[in-house]
């Protein structure tokens, strides 16, 4: 790694995507975008659905190319989908088939590396996600919460230097998904990467996120780039803090705001709670 | 009875106490055995009454009794005759496996191809293809290789139209992993699509192999010097009707095995590649 603490690790300028372009029906999925990551940050990019967020984390990882504009990773400039990049997206996306523990060395099958060196790594994180014996069980012998946390050491057993997780427990009841933010702010304590979270969940966004940019719909673009003050390690007892509120409702705020532009002073949004 | 109750319950074959001893299975258990059993008997039961009570000559429909001792009077003449048919069905059915799956990969990974051949597979699809059957004795000749082409060419529609739809039922989400991982094309081909496709593929095996089975005996039917199609129709220009029922039922357990093969085949590979 030739990059220090603080040196940029993504950045984002001026990155827009069109769809059918050229054609009356034209859509503006994201519109002049800049930003940059520290390497070792964790920044959650949040907004409500449909703002084009998901698409933005696509480009980022090389999965979706961009229709103008620059984004580079590790200072080199976005081709297509890297190695040193680990995605997580909103569905497990587990091989039926496979094992959790074969899910979960899906990638270095894939990448060719040698089964035997990872097969106690993969083991090792799966314990450390809290699942424990059930590392021969098939998916559809696991519940929603345990498949996605086979997905993030399916993320991690190659050892990305960059993490991308797009809505990745928006599929998960209310009590599972905090099981998951938990888990995630512990994991995130021991194995600090740089890592893109997409979400439309603020409080998720605040308790898991060094950083917050609110993105919108129209224009598709970020509205806010807000510092998440608390320090690490954090306990998901903050959530019950006087500040954290305070930051939410900050949040929610800004996000009604570009709302009411698009509404024309209509209804708040109603798909950003909790 | 329910099966949990302590009566049932030392029926019940557990695993671990069959090896040690013999228990009887339950009824319950057995019924997929003794109920499709029990309705064949039937049958053969009011076949022997209804040709009994009306005097039915056996020329027109012999008794199942006297179709049972042509069986065994026959028996060796019908293995003889059993063995060129089931080779024909064996081969013509591994050639359309082939070329069914294969035309399918190519036109789930050449677009071009696709929208070129596949509607003109579709329409070719609807001519009835029994009806080409004489054509393939022209362009091939009397035997076994009229044979095995005409009944890969009927049974191949099949196995292309449902591997075509199995590589295309892939998960999205799946191909997108592969991608963010930067697997090669092939690596996603092995590990993902076609695994996602072996369901549909079975079925359409399946489906084959029956086409192939009457693919076959049809060419057979045309022209040709052996096997259960010739012998059917051998028999009854010379009015043994009973010999013809005899060839039917030789030809019925070929037809068992073949399918039992296949589905054989189907139950091992989900145990491996299943979603459950």
């Amino acid at each position: 790694m030739a990059a220090g603490r603080h040196d940029t690790y993504v950045e984002a300028a001026d990155v827009s995507k069109v769809y059918r372009s050229g054609t009356a029906h034209a859509v503006e999925a994201v519109s002049s975008v800049s930003f940059a990551v520290p390497q070792g940050q964790f920044v959650a990019i949040l907004g409500p659905s449909g703002c084009g967020k998901s698409t933005l984390l696509m480009m980022v990882g090389g999965l979706e190319p961009l229709t103008s504009g620059r984004i580079a990773v590790g200072g080199t400039p976005m081709t297509g989908p890297r190695t040193s990049i680990g995605i997580m997206f909103q569905d497990s996306t587990l091989l039926p088939w496979k094992s959790a523990l074969d899910n979960a060395l899906f990638p270095i099958r894939v990448l060719r590396r040698p089964l035997v060196s990872y097969r106690a790594a993969a083991r090792d994180l799966l314990q450390r996600v809290g699942l424990d014996g059930f590392e021969h069980k098939k998916p559809h012998e696991l519940s929603g919460g345990m498949r996605q946390r086979v997905a993030i050491c399916r993320a991690l057993i190659y050892d990305p230097e960059l993490l991308l997780m797009d809505e990745p427990f928006s599929a998960l009841d209310a009590i599972t998904r905090d099981e998951m933010n938990e888990l995630l702010l512990d994991l995130w304590q021991q194995y600090t990467r740089t890592a893109l979270f997409v979400t439309h969940s603020i409080r998720e966004a605040v308790l898991l996120a060094d950083r917050v940019l609110v993105m919108t719909r129209r224009p598709a673009t970020i509205v806010e780039d807000l510092a998440i003050p608390f320090a690490r390690p954090r306990a998901v007892a903050i959530g019950e803090s006087r500040e954290f509120n305070e930051i939410c409702g900050h949040l929610r705020r800004r996000i009604e705001e570009s709302h009411f532009g698009e509404h024309g002073g209509a209804a708040p949004a109603r798909e950003l709670v909790g | 009875m329910s099966v949990n109750s302590p009566a049932a319950l030392r029926f019940v074959v557990s695993p671990l106490r069959s090896q040690a001893r013999f228990t009887w299975p339950s009824p319950r258990r057995l019924r997929p055995i003794l109920l499709p059993a029990a309705t064949a008997a039937a049958l053969l039961a009011v076949w022997q009454l209804v040709v009994a009570g009306l005097a039915i000559p056996a020329v027109i429909l012999p008794p199942p009794g006297a179709v049972a001792g042509e069986l065994w009077h026959s028996l060796p003449l019908l293995v003889a005759n059993a063995v060129p048919t089931t080779r024909d069905t064996l081969l013509a059915f591994g050639i359309a496996t082939l070329l069914g799956v294969g035309i399918a990969v190519v036109l789930a990974y050449s677009p071009l191809l696709r929208d070129t051949l596949y509607p003109n597979l579709i329409a070719f699809q609807l001519v009835p293809k029994v009806a080409l059957a004489p054509l393939f004795v022209v362009w091939l000749g009397v035997g076994s290789v009229s044979h095995v082409a005409f009944a890969a060419f009927v049974s191949f529609f099949p196995i292309l139209i449902s591997t075509a739809l199995g590589l295309a039922s892939v998960e999205p989400s799946a191909l997108r992993l592969c991608r963010a991982l930067t697997a090669s094309e092939w690596q996603c081909f092995v590990a993902v699509r076609f695994p996602f496709a072996l369901p549909a593929i079975f079925s359409g095996m399946k489906v084959a192999m029956t086409m192939a089975t009457i693919g076959v005996i049809i060419a057979e039917f045309i022209s040709s010097k052996a096997g259960l199609g010739y012998y059917v129709l051998f028999a009854s220009s010379r009015m043994e009707t009973a010999n013809v029922f005899a060839a039917l039922f030789m030809l019925c357990a070929v037809g068992v095995a073949l399918f039992g093969a296949v589905a054989l085949a189907e139950a091992l590979v989900r145990r491996a590649y299943g979603r459950r």
